[in-house]
């Protein structure tokens, strides 16, 4: 394990009763790093995230952020250590305003939370106009950009971002791109789970592919694109 | 050591016949479960208003509690297919919690509603056969909880000919395993739940004869038998008919061999299965077959 | 809208007359009324913050009151004094709900609510066949009486189920404007997201579970002082449930006005169905099922539906400014 690793996958399995969503990965990512994982439907990205974020403990192998064992520590805990996601279907608390939804995050996303102010959050991700609006409310494409907010506003070190981009349409993609630019300046750690191919060309450092939860192919965007086996696993 | 086994042979029978009663109420239990994931929590309460219809039967007409099934049956089932349609899919689509709060109040209006008619005081469905026992070897076998084994055999294979055979029984159980393949199959969801609860309120009309020939009965009775009923599909697991049958037979064991083995403690045999609800629901949340 | 001072004031002045009601003869029947309403208040209001606020269907309410009862009781039988048996049954009550969330809190939705559903079976078979204390003629199916508590009065009772009402809706008050009722409020809408925000779900579903287990048992233990004698048909019995599940769900659930106007409605049907004994609780269940399917918000989301605050809201504002002139 290299001294800079923000974060480092080592060995992790996982399996639901006899089904294997994720078989002997491992990996690092590096501070400052923008990964990204690709993958077809159910290769195992979202079970992935999970483990790391804390949802799921993994059956076997090992998490480390930051150099620290996380591995199997409660979603809360992995919070306030600064690691901090988003979800592929907006899980927004549908009765609270987009406000008070962020302001959960500051309030109990640990002692650093408090590091950015709010409105400059609402104003990055596009969502000041509709601040005050409930979140049961609000259009899909919102609730995405509500759920950046709100893993931003516990001040993560590491993002989990899972199809941030998903159903946006092309007009919309540049803005997204330049949040995730924004992060990047911010000096924050980033780990893309995203089908949308313009995003993982234009915004990722490196790129894993993973199929039926293995690792099939490491590199920059250009390597990865080329991999015979990635072409496989996508057309094959 | 040899009599304590011989002493224990009759509790055992009597558990495992005991079980059929468990598992006709369970049944009517599960299929709702399977369905919309709602628990009936007046389920239990439905089942006595079962056994008070039996009751008035035999005190109106004079006929044995089994031939009021006759017109029992339908009656519930009908009964069951509007409750369904005017309250439980109206609250369901609200919010699974408010369908549950629904059915409490259903299981408050049910409990009142005997209290209303047919007082506090205990009842049993009283027959000339209800109390007699025969000898089988040296073993004594009482008829009640013979007719609980049999009537629970004779619901579980009636209901699992009518899912597999039916194009109704086939919607049920695709329903109950995954919806969107049910609503690819053209069939409207509210349609498949008022049909499950109309099926499990038919089984809680041959459950209330069942168990108001076994046991005393007053309004309040209902809740212990929701408490049992949904043991047995957490230890059962869900759409596993044998599964079921199995779970009965445990929560009838837990019973009588409780009782037996401390003596023939009431509390035993009162705590015994509700203990091991909690236990199961503890260890495993989801019951036994949830992910 | 800002909610003007003078909605405090009014609320206290409401609270003055009410204890009030004892010293100036008021007749007794009222009294007993306004008792009855006070402690289904008090159990609403914590029914309210667990299953409106926490998304906790929580089905024990049972047994937090009987448990609590026969503390008090019990504990009148060796000489612990009322007053220190109320409290003590409200920290049996907290105690038990300690020692029941760790399996209770693996259970999540409908599984919870069965969950909690057997616990007071489970006590009622318990304490049906238990004495502690006492000669034959006490315990078990027969309960005990509370012994101890004949110099109190009804007014005595009257101001503290007063005091514990008053005392519910300052504590749902209190939560709902901090911290914790804002990761409470996270929890009800989604567990997982509230988790990843940071918020340690367990931890604060605790709380919540043991205040209203200890308000519960304290609002229970009142109405044992109140009404003497206890056995576990009626301490375990389900109208401790129900009583309150529907005050909060016929006045609105997850509102905080919702538990007073649910708790004056139970109340008052109680009054006036009080020699119709089961059908009372049949029009109840009736008026419960028509609440669910026609306004899933209840009374209080209704009226706020139609906007009946807003008037009584600008008279009061319309009053403040005028005084605000007058001082200057």
């Amino acid at each position: 394990m290299s001294e800079t690793a923000v974060l480092s996958i080592d060995r992790l399995n996982k399996h639901f009763g006899g089904i294997v969503a994720v078989k002997d990965l491992s990996f690092e990512v590096q501070a400052g790093e923008i990964l990204g994982l690709m993958g077809p439907n159910g290769a195992g990205k979202t079970t992935l995230l999970n483990m790391i974020a804390g949802t799921y403990s993994p059956s076997s192998g090992r998490v480390n952020f930051c150099g620290r064992d996380i591995t199997g520590l409660p979603a809360h805990k992995l919070c306030h250590l600064g690691i901090a996601r988003t979800y592929q279907i907006p899980q927004p608390f549908t009765s609270l305003s987009a406000r008070q939804n962020i302001l959960v995050a500051t309030k109990y996303g640990g002692k650093k939370a408090a590091g950015m102010e709010h409105d400059k959050i609402f104003d990055l991700v596009n969502l000041s106009e509709q601040k005050d609006m409930l979140a049961r409310d609000l259009a899909t494409v919102s609730l995405k950009r509500l759920e950046l907010a709100r893993a931003l506003a516990s001040n993560p070190t590491l993002l989990l971002l899972d199809e941030v981009a998903a159903g946006s349409t092309d007009a919309e993609l540049p803005r997204i791109l330049g949040i995730i630019e924004e992060i990047r300046k911010m000096g924050k750690t980033v780990v893309l789970v995203e089908h949308v191919m313009k995003v993982m060309v234009e915004a990722v450092d490196r790129i894993i592919v993973i199929d039926k939860g293995e690792k099939i192919a490491e590199g920059t965007p250009g390597e990865v694109m080329k991999d015979e086996k990635v072409i496989a696993a996508y057309f094959g | 050591m040899e009599d304590f086994l011989i002493e224990l042979a009759p509790p055992l029978i009597r558990g495992i016949l005991l079980g059929g009663l468990y598992v006709v109420i369970a049944l009517g239990l599960s299929l709702v479960f399977g369905v919309m994931k709602l628990i009936n929590v007046a389920h239990g309460d439905l089942v006595i208003l079962g056994s008070y219809f039996a009751y008035a039967a035999m005190g109106w007409l004079g006929i044995d509690p089994f031939l009021s099934l006759v017109v029992g049956v339908p009656l519930f089932f009908a009964f069951g297919f509007f409750v369904q349609k005017f309250i439980i899919n109206r609250t369901f689509r609200i919010s699974l919690d408010a369908a549950l709060i629904a059915c409490f109040g259903i299981s408050v209006v049910v409990q009142s509603l005997c209290q209303v008619i047919w007082t506090p005081f205990s009842r049993s469905l009283t027959t000339p056969y209800q109390l007699r026992s025969f000898a089988v070897g040296e073993l004594t076998i009482s008829v009640r909880y013979l007719l609980d084994f049999i009537g629970g055999l004779a619901v579980m294979i009636a209901l699992r000919e009518f899912l597999r055979r039916t194009y109704l029984g086939k919607a049920i159980s695709a329903a109950s395993q995954n919806e969107p393949v049910a609503e690819r199959m053209g069939i409207n969801p509210n349609r498949v739940y008022s049909f499950a609860f109309a099926i499990a309120m038919a089984c809680a009309a041959v459950a209330g004869v069942l168990q108001g020939l076994t046991f005393y009965f007053s309004p309040v009775s209902g809740p212990p038998f929701l408490i049992i009923s949904f043991g047995v599909i957490i230890i059962g697991g869900l759409g596993s008919m044998a599964g079921t049958f199995i779970g009965g037979m445990i929560f009838g064991l837990t019973q009588t061999l409780g009782a037996h083995l401390s003596g023939g403690s009431m509390m035993v045999q009162m705590l015994a299965p509700y203990l091991l609800v909690f236990v199961v629901l503890s260890v495993r949340p989801q019951g036994i077959f949830g992910r | 809208m800002k909610i003007p001072r003078l909605t405090t004031l009014a609320s206290l002045a409401v609270l003055v007359v009410l204890a009030l009601f004892p010293v100036i003869g008021i007749p007794l029947s009222w009294l007993n009324y306004l008792f009855t309403f006070f402690i289904c208040l008090a159990l609403a209001n914590m029914w309210n913050l667990l299953a409106g606020y926490t998304g906790l269907i929580c089905l024990c309410p049972h047994a937090f009151v009987g448990l609590a009862g026969y503390t008090l009781a019990i504990g009148s039988w060796v000489g612990v004094p009322f007053q220190a048996g109320l409290i003590a049954g409200a920290a049996v009550a907290a105690l038990f709900a300690l020692l029941i969330s760790f399996p209770v809190f693996r259970m999540r939705g409908i599984y919870f609510a069965i969950g909690t559903l057997i616990l007071p079976e489970a006590l009622k078979a318990w304490f049906n066949y238990w004495r502690p204390v006492g000669n034959v003629y006490q315990g078990m199916g027969a309960g005990y009486s509370v012994t101890g508590v004949e110099g109190v009065t009804l007014g005595d009772t009257f101001w503290l189920g007063l005091a514990i009402a008053a005392a519910s809706i300052f504590l749902v008050h209190i939560i709902l404007r901090a911290r914790l009722g804002l990761g409470l409020t996270a929890i009800r809408d989604n567990e997982n997201t509230a988790a990843s925000a940071g918020v340690n779900v367990f931890r604060l579903k605790l709380y919540s579970f043991l205040i209203a287990a200890f308000i519960m048992g304290i609002a229970g233990a009142a109405y044992y002082i109140y009404s003497p004698r206890i056995n576990p048909v009626g301490g375990f019995n389900i109208s401790w449930l129900l009583l309150p599940l529907m005050a909060t769900v016929i006045g609105g659930e997850g509102l905080e006005e919702g538990p007073i106007i649910g708790a004056a409605i139970v109340t008052f049907l109680r009054f006036l169905l009080a020699d119709y004994g089961a059908w009372s609780l049949f029009i109840q269940g009736i008026i419960l099922l028509v609440v669910v399917v026609v306004m899933p918000q209840g009374i209080a989301g209704l009226l706020r539906q139609v906007g009946a605050y807003r008037f009584p809201l600008r008279l009061f504002q319309a009053v403040e400014g005028r005084i605000h002139e007058n001082v200057k």
